[in-house]
This record gives C-alpha cells, structure tokens and sequence, in this order.
C-alpha cells in the first residue's frame, strides 16, 4: 500500500519534507534549561517537525509525508557511513583527510573487472595449490623490495649502459610508479609495453605491476594491424614504446591508435623528444614513495600476454602473480640459481620465456643480465664481459653462435647451467654446443625447458637431473605441475613411450583466455586440463618428448602465428585463387612458413610480389611466407576444406 | 480504592534512595507544567499517562573509564548503558506501585512509528533537562551534567506526587577548554571530530552556547541501528548484482548491525561516541569517571571508619576518666 503515493509526488515534496522533517536541528542558546516558552514555540520548525506536523503544513496525508520522507532521505544516505566506524579510535582521532570510503579505494574500472572475471580455477585445485605452498602472497615488487632491503648493495641489472644495485632499482621503480599513478592509472588497469629488453622495459615492469597494472607485451616485429587488435582487445590504457624502431615509425603509429581507439589515452615513448600528445617517459620520474592505496596481492593479474593461438585472432593469456612469479619461485632450487648468479635471456622479454627466466632469476636475488637486441657476437660478447652463469636460450640462438664458432672465439667458462626452450630442441645442436662449452667448463650442464605462453615453465630438466636427458626431453613436470598425454581419439591416458596430445595441469597453469569463451570451452577437460594441442610422449620417468603439434600454427624461430589471416589477405591478391601456408621445417628457425598457391590469370606471381602486397597491408615481417610454390590444384576435402597435410607431403 | 496519602518530600526521598541503590547516579523531578507546554502535542506526558503528577526522570553513568580507551569497534558494543537506567526506572515504576499504592509506568525509550524519523514517544532528554539532571550540550543535544558527565537517561510517570526541581542554574557545556579551542580554530573538539561531520554551531561573547546545529539524518546513518538497518536492506535490493548484493549485507561494516540486532535487547542504542570521546566533561567530570566515584565512595567509608574509631576512642577515654 502506497497511500497513493507516486514518483512525481516523491520528487515535488521530496525536498520540503526533507527539510521540515528532523534532518536537520538548530537551537539557539539554551531555552529549554531557562525555561524560555516563547523563544521554544519560536523556534520549534528549527528542530524539525514530526510527519503529522509536516502534512499540516504542506497539505499531505501524514502516512504521505512518511513515504516521501523516507525515499528522499534514501536519496541523501550514505551508505559509507558506518564503515567509517573501523577508522575511528584506540588513540586515534577522526581525521577527515585520513579517510578514503573503501569502496572508493578499492575501486576497479569496468575495463578492469572484465579482465578480473577471467581469473577462475577450479577450486579443488586452488585448495590443493595453496596448502601445499605452490601458491602463496607474492608479486613481482614484493620479490624486489625484500632484496632492496635485504641485500640493498647486490647486483639487480647489468645492462649496455651501466648497473643498477637492487636498491637503486627499487628506488628507480618507485619514480615511475609516481608518474602512471599521477596519470590517473590504478589497479587492474591493462598497460601496453612494445619495447626490447632494455633497462627501460624492466623498470616499466615493475611500476606498471607495483600499482596494481597488468602489463600487456607487444613483440617488436608487431605492426599496425596486429598492434591495434592487441591495444583494442586488452582495453589497454597507456602504451609504452620506442620512438622508432628500424623502419618502424613506432610513436606516429601508436599516435594514430590513440585517437582511434577510445581505451588508449596515453602514448609514452622512451624518447628525449616531446611530440605533441606523447608523453616522455623519462618525465615521468618523480621522486618520494608511491601512495599505493590498493596495492597488488598473490591472486591478482599481473602480466596479459597474447598467443597466436589457432583462430583468426590472437588469444589473450592473463597470468597472475600465483600462477607465474610461483612458477619461477618453484623453479629456483630445480636449477640451483642463488643469489651469486648472473643470468642473461638471450629471449625477448615480450615472449613468456624471456619474463620466466627473468622471474628466476628474480626470486634468487641474482642478477639480471640485459640483451636489448640478439646477435650471435652481441650476446657471445656480452657473456664474456658480463660473466654470466646461467643463460636461457633458444636452439636458434645456439645454432648461430655454432655457425660462427663463436664459442671458441669468446670465454663461456663462467656459464655453468644453459637452458634451452622456445621451439623444437635438435640433439645435435644442444650436443654440439654443450660439447663446447664443456672446453672451457668441464662442470657445465644443459637443460631443456618446455612450456607455453598458457602454461609457463610446464616441464624442465633439473640441474641435477640426469646429464643426456636434456638432449631428448624437456624433463618432467615443473613443480605444482602435472603432464599426461591423452588418445586423440577417446581421450584416454597412454602408457609410457606412445604419442598422444599433450595435457597440463598444475600451479601455473594460466586460469583461461581472456574475452573469449569458446576458446575456453575448447582448452580445457572438465577436470581442469589443459589441451595444448601439442603431440608427446612421457617416458617411464615421466619425462616429456614433444613429436609434432596438432595445430597448424607456424613456429617460426619461436614466434608462433596463425598463418589463416595471412592466407586470406594473399587469397585477396588478384592474381591469386587459393592460399595455404604450412610450416616448412628449417635448420635454425625451426619452421618458416610456405605458401602454396593457385592463381588466376597470370603465372607469373612470385614470393616478392606476395610480401610486397603483405607490406602494402601492414602484415609483420615475421608473417611473411619464405617460399613460394605454385600448384594447380589443392587438395580439399568434401567441404571444400584444404587438407595441409597432404601439401606437408608436397615439401 | 482510596489511596493512603504521603508526605510528597518522603515519597521524593524515598524513591531517590531507590534509585541510587540500584545504581542511579542522579535523581530528578520535572515540572509537569513545563513539560506539558514544551512537549510537542501528543508527545506530552498528559497523552501517555492522563493523570500523571509527576514526571521522575534518572540518570545511570555511561560506559567504564576503560572503555574510552578502547578503540570504536570495541565502545560500539560497550559505550551504551542504557538498558541499566530503563531496568532501574522499570523497577521504581514497581516499587512506587507497591510501596504506595499509586499508578506509575516506565515510559518507553522508543520511537513513535507513526510520527516520522527520530521522533520519540517521549523525550526523555526533556524530562531530564526539566528535571536538573543535563543540559543541552553542542554535540546534538546530548546531555551532560557537570558531575556525571554523559549519562542514559530513564523516565517514570505516576499519579502520586512529589516536589518539582528546577532545571540546573547553569550549563557544563561549553568547558573552557573547549571555548579556548573555539576561539583559535572556530571549532568545539566534539565538532571538529565529529566523523560525518554532523556538528556545527558557534559560542557567544560570554562563552556560552550561541546556536548549536546537529544534522541528526548524518549522524543517525553512522550511529543509529535501526535507521542503518532498512537503509542496508534497501541497498541489498538496489544492487546490480549478486556480490553486490551478498555484500551489502554481508559486508564488514554490516555485521556489527546484525549482531546487535540478533543478541536482542542488549545494549543497542548507538555506534559511535566520537563526540563524547573528545568532550572534557564527559572525560574528567569527577564523578563521571566510576574510578573515581569509587574510590570517593572508599573515601566515605575511610572516613566513617575514621569517625567510628575517634567515637570508639572518645568513649574509651571517658570510661578511663569515669
């Protein structure tokens, strides 16, 4: 019963009953105590009016002032109010510049929460995880401030330009954190970086996770077109870049995005020049302590990277704290990394293995070694002057040094642990440059590492592990992690020693891709599996053997991508009828891509004129096919659908 | 049935020998003439008890000297102390029955449903000011008293009669520490740290309460269950989405609500004492502090002691001189 009561009486009479009704009391002087009649009859409106006096008044029913008193009131609460109850007392005083409501200052964006509602694991799991001390109250920061405390004097970073002690670097993060909090960033914000593993990268890292941000990495082969669906995709804030690189016109382009897409507002370039609607990062240093009043915890996400994954599009992998930073934790004692260690990651810090490598080295308190750009001289050189212990690489990087017999040629005798990972391991290159170093260091190990970007150090040889294992297997289950291989056909698990699709499950396991559900549904069992469309084999120790990958992404030299946009942009050519690229096996790369044609009209279509049009397009280098053949027919099933394997047979 | 008439001066010290054994601190008639004209109508004492005389109001000490120190969590559930002033007035409501044979009711300490927000059935802070047991403070009207400092108040209505007092001559509030505070920064401590800034107000030239602003609606949000309690279901209602709403009701701002709400009739009045905390009266009124009313109550005894042993000693030495 609403005693005819309606919205449009509430907002007539709302105001006038609010400020009638005992809202608001004043009294002047002390009339009551002096027995004052007159001036109490004056001044009884002041006091504020019972609901029966207000009707009178204002000509409604009582039981209608009543109802319009207490939606108007509703409209001026406050709910914080009483929250206000916990900061009050014990000594302490209320100050009102002290208090911030809760809900305020643990406040997410929309943007933040999306990403948020992707963090979800089975929990059986998670109880499992955190009682047996794979996941625990860790980040990135809380690594680095326990360090800067501890040991304020040790070695963090040893980069081309200099050294920074713990400590220093510490203090160097706090500056910038100042700078992206006064931009108005917060936690759960999405920050791009598209840098290379310069000083300037690592201290971007740390001050986008020190306020909570989630860092989103960007490859430096990436251009426009791949750029924009990754800062569009992750609802990134701010990017991060050069000003150029190579021919590159990073900070225009990233300019460009900008004004296009609605969730970037800030372009920083590591630039000395300040160009309209570019912020310079070097500006962005502010002296004092960060106020960092929702600061990260264990649980949350701290790193969006993106796969080339199998659909059109690249997927989004949020990771957290407890997945990645305990993966690295967990990995320190497997490689007995201390803190008198000097590693250097001859991978991009883009790509997960570089971060990981970066994370153990991290949490051993040892120092990190900076290799903005690969080259066989540049990283053979920077071991010999830098005296590097550990070093995390691909077969690739390997084979080039090889190549150039670059071992011989510098001093490797102070690395003692090398670990391989990022595409397929040959024997003979991890034998051959192990043969090598073993010259100079006769106590020096190898390892080999497997893991995705999905899935972070999944597997790895252990430092005293058996010494020919790495050759052939990427060793057991990291810690907190469970490998088996399945039936393709029924899903069954296989014995030892048969090839089956490859499944992890563990502590690091990322939790699901981020904005897209089908995905999700199809990488998961319902017990929490992850299906890495990989082929293996464990052996009777459980050591894993990847044979070949389900999937037809490309591995080129680590950098996997889906080659069917490609495919559609060549099949756009005119000359050109049907596309398929498939991976060729190469020596160094481990794959290139080849691109079988049909064409139209003219024969004469050659591998230059496709990357033409690819550059034409925007497509990164790395996309681009290698080798050209053309066919006259493809191999298609009923529906129409091109069999690759059969082109696969073709090369 | 016709009633034994009392002398109204023995009846008065009767009943205040009752209150202070059941642990009163003050004890207190209000004129009912004054009453009856100052009272909203329908709020008067007439409207609830048509033949009363006499309008006794008590006052009960507020919380420990402990729990001042405490911290807000902790004097949410203990700085209340009301329920012992209405158990004293409901036993003297009795007591007036039995012992003399008049009609008497224990007025309720409750809210008028009918009447509005924060409208009482009976003001019990009018009784006691009429009475001479407070007098209106700056911090919303709360009472205090210059020996008790804060107290919970209680009111008995009967038909028999006793002698009116006058309120008190002069008001406690504002100290003069709180005046000198108001001089150099244009705030009372009681205003200045008044967590949802409720109070406000100004002290005259001859430092005295010139105007005194409360915004009770503020200051019920924070302090008062039963205003914060359909304000916490109506949020629970309006929230988008099922944490939302589990935490509106579940959160940790909540749950002192619910509790006290659950426990029933325990000490439910209110949650927040900021401004008492810091009022100078409250904190140093001598026999506010139960330390001290303690030990001033050892002291008579000491003293009686002392007035016992000389009396003994006087009597001795006359039987030597006998």
């Amino acid at each position: 019963m609403s005693y005819g009561v309606t919205q449009e009486m509430i907002d007539t009479f709302g105001d006038i009953v609010f400020k009638l009704s005992l809202n608001k009391q004043i009294r002047r002087g002390d009339p009551v105590r002096n027995l004052d009649f007159e001036s109490i009859a004056a001044s009884r409106s002041e006091t504020g009016l019972t609901d029966e006096e207000i009707a009178k008044k204002i000509g409604l029913l009582p039981e209608q002032v009543s109802v319009v008193r207490v939606f108007t009131e509703r409209k001026h609460h406050k709910i914080d109010q009483h929250r206000r109850l916990y900061h009050l007392g014990g000594g302490k005083r209320w100050r009102k510049d002290n208090y911030k409501n809760p809900l305020e200052r643990l406040k997410f964006r929309e943007d933040a929460m999306l990403l948020r509602e992707a963090i979800k694991f089975k929990p059986e799991l998670v109880t499992k995880y955190i009682e047996k001390g794979f996941w625990v109250d860790e980040t990135l920061n809380s690594h680095l401030k326990h360090y800067a405390v501890n040991s304020p004097e040790s070695l963090a970073i040893i980069h081309p330009d200099g050294e920074l002690t713990y400590k220093e670097l510490d203090e160097q993060v706090e500056q910038l954190t100042n700078g992206l909090l006064g931009l108005g960033l917060t936690k759960g914000d999405v920050v791009s970086v598209q840098l290379p593993n310069t000083i300037e990268f690592i201290l971007c890292y740390f001050a986008i996770t020190a306020f909570g941000g989630i860092m989103q990495t960007i490859h430096m082969s990436y251009r426009d077109t791949d750029i924009e669906f990754l800062l569009s995709h992750s609802r990134s804030r701010a990017i991060i870049c050069l000003p150029k690189f190579k021919d590159f016109p990073t900070q225009d382009v990233m300019l460009r995005l900008k004004n296009k897409l609605n969730t970037l507002e800030y372009v920083i370039s590591t630039g000395t020049e300040a160009t309209d609607g570019v912020l310079i990062l070097q500006n962005l240093k502010f002296p004092g302590t960060p106020q960092i009043e929702n600061p990260p915890v264990g649980s949350d996400p701290f790193l969006l990277l993106y796969t080339s994954g199998t659909t059109s599009n690249p997927k989004g992998v949020p990771l957290t704290y407890q997945n990645m930073i305990g993966n690295a934790r967990l990995s320190v004692p497997e490689f007995n990394m201390c803190s008198e260690d000097r590693n250097i990651s001859a991978a991009p810090f883009t790509h997960l293995y570089g971060l990981y490598n970066f994370h153990v080295a991290l949490c051993a308190g040892a120092t990190n070694i900076l290799l903005p750009v690969f080259t066989p001289d540049g990283l053979a050189e920077t071991i010999e002057r830098t005296k590097s212990t550990t070093i995390f690489l691909g077969p690739p990087h390997a084979a080039s040094m090889l190549d150039l017999n670059l071992i011989e040629k510098y001093n490797f005798s102070s690395i003692r642990f090398s670990m391989f990972s990022g595409s397929a391991c040959p024997k003979h290159i991890l034998k051959t440059y192990r043969e090598k170093i073993l010259i100079q260091n006769r106590n020096t190990r190898i390892g080999q590492l497997w893991g995705m970007t999905e899935t972070a150090g999944a597997t790895f040889c252990r430092d005293s592990g058996p010494i020919d294992l790495p050759l052939t297997s990427a060793g057991p289950a990291a810690p907190g992690n469970e490998v088996r291989v399945v039936s393709r056909d029924d899903g069954t698990v296989l014995s030892s020693n048969i090839e089956g699709e490859l499944q992890v499950r563990g502590s690091s396991v990322f939790p699901g891709y981020f904005d897209n559900p089908e995905a999700n549904k199809a990488s998961f069992t319902k017990d929490g599996w992850f299906k890495t469309g990989d082929l293996a084999m464990l052996d009777q120790d459980k050591n894993l053997t990847l044979t070949g990958r389900i999937k037809d992404i490309i591995s080129r030299g680590g950098v996997k991508f889906n080659p069917a946009d490609i495919e559609e942009l060549i099949m756009s050519h005119p000359s050109i009828n049907q596309a398929a690229i498939v991976p060729m096996p190469d020596k160094v790369l481990g794959e290139r891509a080849c691109c079988f044609v049909t064409v139209t009209q003219s024969q004469n279509i050659t591998l230059k004129e496709i990357c033409v049009f690819l550059d034409s397009k925007r497509i990164s280098k790395n996309k681009w096919p290698e080798r050209l053949k053309i066919i006259k027919e493809m191999p298609l099933t009923p529906t129409k659908k091109i069999i690759k394997n059969k082109l696969l047979e073709k090369l | 049935m016709r009633r034994e008439k009392f002398d109204p001066h023995f009846v008065k010290e009767e009943c205040e020998k009752y209150v202070k054994k059941k642990g009163g601190l003050a004890f207190g008639i209000a004129n009912l003439e004054s009453l009856e004209q100052i009272a909203p109508q329908g709020h008067n004492p007439t409207a609830m008890l048509p033949k009363v005389k006499t309008v006794i109001s008590i006052g009960v000490g507020g919380g420990t000297q402990g729990s001042w120190s405490a911290d807000a969590k902790t004097l949410a559930y203990i700085g209340d102390t009301e329920t012992m002033a209405y158990r004293i007035a409901y036993g003297l409501a009795f007591f007036i029955e039995s012992r003399f044979g008049y009609r008497a009711i224990f007025v309720p300490p409750d809210m008028d449903p009918e009447k509005g927000a924060r409208v009482p059935m009976q003001s019990l802070k009018l009784h006691a000011e009429v009475a001479g047991i407070g007098a209106r403070s700056m911090a919303g009207d709360i009472l205090l008293h210059p020996e008790f400092g804060m107290m919970y108040y209680a009111s008995v209505f009967t038909e028999l009669e006793m002698p009116p007092d006058q309120p008190m001559a002069e008001n406690p509030c504002p100290h003069p520490s709180c005046v000198t505070l108001y001089k150099r920064t244009g705030q009372t401590p009681c205003q200045k740290f008044c967590p949802v800034e409720c109070l406000s107000g100004s002290i005259d030239e001859n430092d005295q309460i010139e105007e005194m602003k409360y915004d009770s609606h503020a200051c019920a949000e924070m302090s008062q269950q039963y205003e914060a309690i359909p304000s916490v279901l109506l949020d629970t209602l309006d929230a988008k989405n099922p944490i939302e709403r589990g935490m509106a009701l579940h959160g940790p701002e909540n749950q002192v609500l619910w509790y006290k709400l659950s426990i029933g009739a325990g000490e439910l009045l209110s949650l927040c004492y900021e401004c008492m905390r810091v009022c100078p009266i409250t904190q140093t009124a001598l026999m506010a502090n139960p330390v001290a009313r303690g030990a001033g109550m050892r002291q008579k005894i000491v003293e009686a002691e002392a007035a016992a042993r000389t009396e003994h000693n006087i009597e001795q030495e006359s039987d030597k001189i006998k």
